[in-house]
């Protein structure tokens, strides 16, 4: 079952975050990137929020970044019963190298586990062949290519 | 900052949880009996302020949300000037300034500022529907809910997570705050929560998403809340206890360090109270109470922080070593605050710091008065933003 038909909060997809979107879809994080002053932006922006340039063209992003900070959701707010098979669920904020700091769920890592300053690595859910939400979990599991 | 402004009514209706057999009222409705206090309060007529302002809170809740003008047409109200903030629940505070403004610079006399929100009153939600307009569209919300932002108190637990990892504030330091407010709360007769809890309560209480704990939570409640401004020399034709606008400051959207990698255990704060204090001409040591916008009791304690009371990660020991009642050495909300007085919507509660500091500064805080509170501060913190604490930021200083 994927994302969509677990009917969780889904986003709208709209010619400014479609890259975002079509990239995940491909198994990779894409950020934009401003072309004058190099800032990463995320989430997607209208402009630069450093040097207000426009021009900001998708670029690759991680895959690996560090825990900035944790919590464990242990019951569900905000009308989303939708999680509560998965509760409990760890929410990051993750700093992606090369990339910004974004919100992301860390998997394959129990409560106990995670850790502020934890190294992970984004992974994708191949079986959201429609929408792909990126993740995380920790880069020395099993599995996880390093770059 | 001269003594130009005042504050000459307040008003706060009661509020509901909206249990069945509870009267069920509208936004509006909760905006007229809310104007109805602070008037009473004043001795002065709704249509005492045609040609002047009327100031109305974005009400946060999508099914709630009230247009200015909407609002005027039905109080019947034809104000000069509209003010509106949407800034959460920094908006109420944000909209006193406004209002100074426009009576300093001579357009207007008098603003009268109301907020209502009944996010309670939603018939029913389907699973996944977002409760705020802000969620219902746009890349900020795209980008959180999907991830798994499932509310503001993982939001805000994830701030707090950090401020433990680089700071030091004990569960025990915390709790403190939560039931001193109780305490309060159970002084106060519209507070929603009023029997007293002990720390070892708190410490009980269920994690909802860590480190925050049930009791760490506002209760969302359906009310309104009203205040008048006005110049001083209608304040004083008004009444002998005007409470004076003495110094105020606002940071929105700040981010501490860098913008790209925020420091989030500081808050806009750290700019707006100095602001505010040093426009007052106040010290410290002055203050006679501190009202933050505790939606969680770290966020109070941040605001002490943040607002120089001492230095930033030693808001704990602080928080330890004063007695926070009303006639201990720091009052802080005296009124018992947010959380246990109950917050209207995501953003009407922040009229409730303003409201308490000016009955305590008017002398009208029966059964919690602050003993000779001539100046106290109130705080403004409204919406979050992505990944950081509070997107607004107000600091105000009253005194009679």
């Amino acid at each position: 079952m994927n994302d969509l038909s677990r009917g969780k909060p889904q986003p709208a997809i709209t010619d400014l975050t479609r890259p975002f979107w079509d990239a995940a879809r491909e198994g990779r994080l894409v950020m934009q990137k401003c072309s004058r002053c190099g800032t990463i932006n995320f989430h997607p922006k209208p402009w630069c929020i450093e040097c207000g340039c426009r021009d900001l063209p998708w670029t690759s992003a991680g895959p690996l970044g560090t825990v900035y900070s944790f919590t464990v959701s242990r019951s569900v707010a905000m009308n989303s019963p939708v999680w509560q098979a998965e509760l409990p669920v760890i929410l990051c904020l993750v700093d992606v190298d090369q990339g910004a700091r974004m919100y992301a769920q860390v998997t394959h890592c129990t409560p106990e586990e995670i850790y502020i300053g934890m190294r992970v690595a984004v992974h994708f859910d191949p079986a959201d062949s429609e929408l792909s939400v990126p993740r995380f979990r920790p880069a020395a599991s099993p599995g996880v290519m390093t770059v | 900052m001269s003594a130009d402004v005042a504050i000459v009514g307040y008003g706060r209706t009661p509020y509901s949880r909206a249990k069945p057999g509870e009267p069920v009222y509208t936004v509006d409705e909760y905006i007229a009996w809310a104007a109805e206090l602070a008037l009473d309060k004043a001795g002065m007529s709704k249509n005492d302020f045609d040609g002047q302002g009327l100031g109305v809170s974005h009400a946060e809740v999508a099914h709630t949300v009230n247009w200015s003008a909407a609002t005027a047409e039905n109080l019947g109200i034809s104000p000069q000037v509209l003010l509106r903030a949407d800034q959460g629940g920094a908006s109420a505070a944000a909209m006193l300034i406004r209002a100074a403004a426009m009576i300093r610079a001579g357009v207007v006399d008098r603003v009268l500022v109301v907020g209502a929100d009944t996010p309670l009153n939603m018939p029913s939600v389907a699973p996944g529907l977002p409760l705020s307009p802000e969620r219902t569209r746009g890349v900020y919300w795209d980008f959180q809910g999907p991830f798994g932002v499932m509310g503001a108190s993982a939001q805000f637990a994830l701030v707090l997570q950090r401020y433990m990892h680089e700071h030091r504030v004990t569960p025990e330091q915390l709790g403190k705050i939560a039931v001193s407010t109780r305490y309060h709360a159970s002084l106060h007769p519209g507070a929603i929560y009023r029997k007293p809890i002990t720390l070892e309560e708190y410490l009980g209480s269920r994690m909802l998403t860590d480190p925050i704990r049930l009791l760490d939570c506002v209760p969302i409640v359906n009310g309104g809340l009203a205040y008048i401004v006005t110049s001083a020399a209608t304040a004083r034709s008004l009444t002998d206890r005007p409470v004076y606008l003495l110094g105020h400051g606002e940071a929105n959207n700040y981010y501490h360090g860098s913008r790209s990698f925020p420091d989030i255990t500081h808050t806009g704060f750290t700019v707006a109270a100095p602001q505010a204090m040093q426009m007052a001409g106040v010290t410290h040591k002055q203050i006679d109470f501190l009202e933050p916008y505790d939606d969680f009791p770290f966020i109070a304690m941040m605001t002490i922080e943040d607002h120089g009371f001492c230095k930033k990660g030693e808001g704990g020991r602080f928080v330890e070593e004063h007695n926070l009642h009303f006639d201990g050495d720091f009052p802080l909300s005296t009124d018992g605050g947010q959380l246990s007085g109950g917050q209207p919507g995501g953003a009407i509660g922040g009229f409730m710091p303003l409201v308490e500091a000016v009955a305590q500064l008017r002398g009208e805080a029966e059964g919690r008065q602050v003993p000779g509170a001539t100046i106290g501060a109130a705080c403004g913190f409204g919406g979050i933003p992505y990944g950081r604490p509070g997107r607004s930021c107000v600091s105000i200083i009253l005194g009679t």
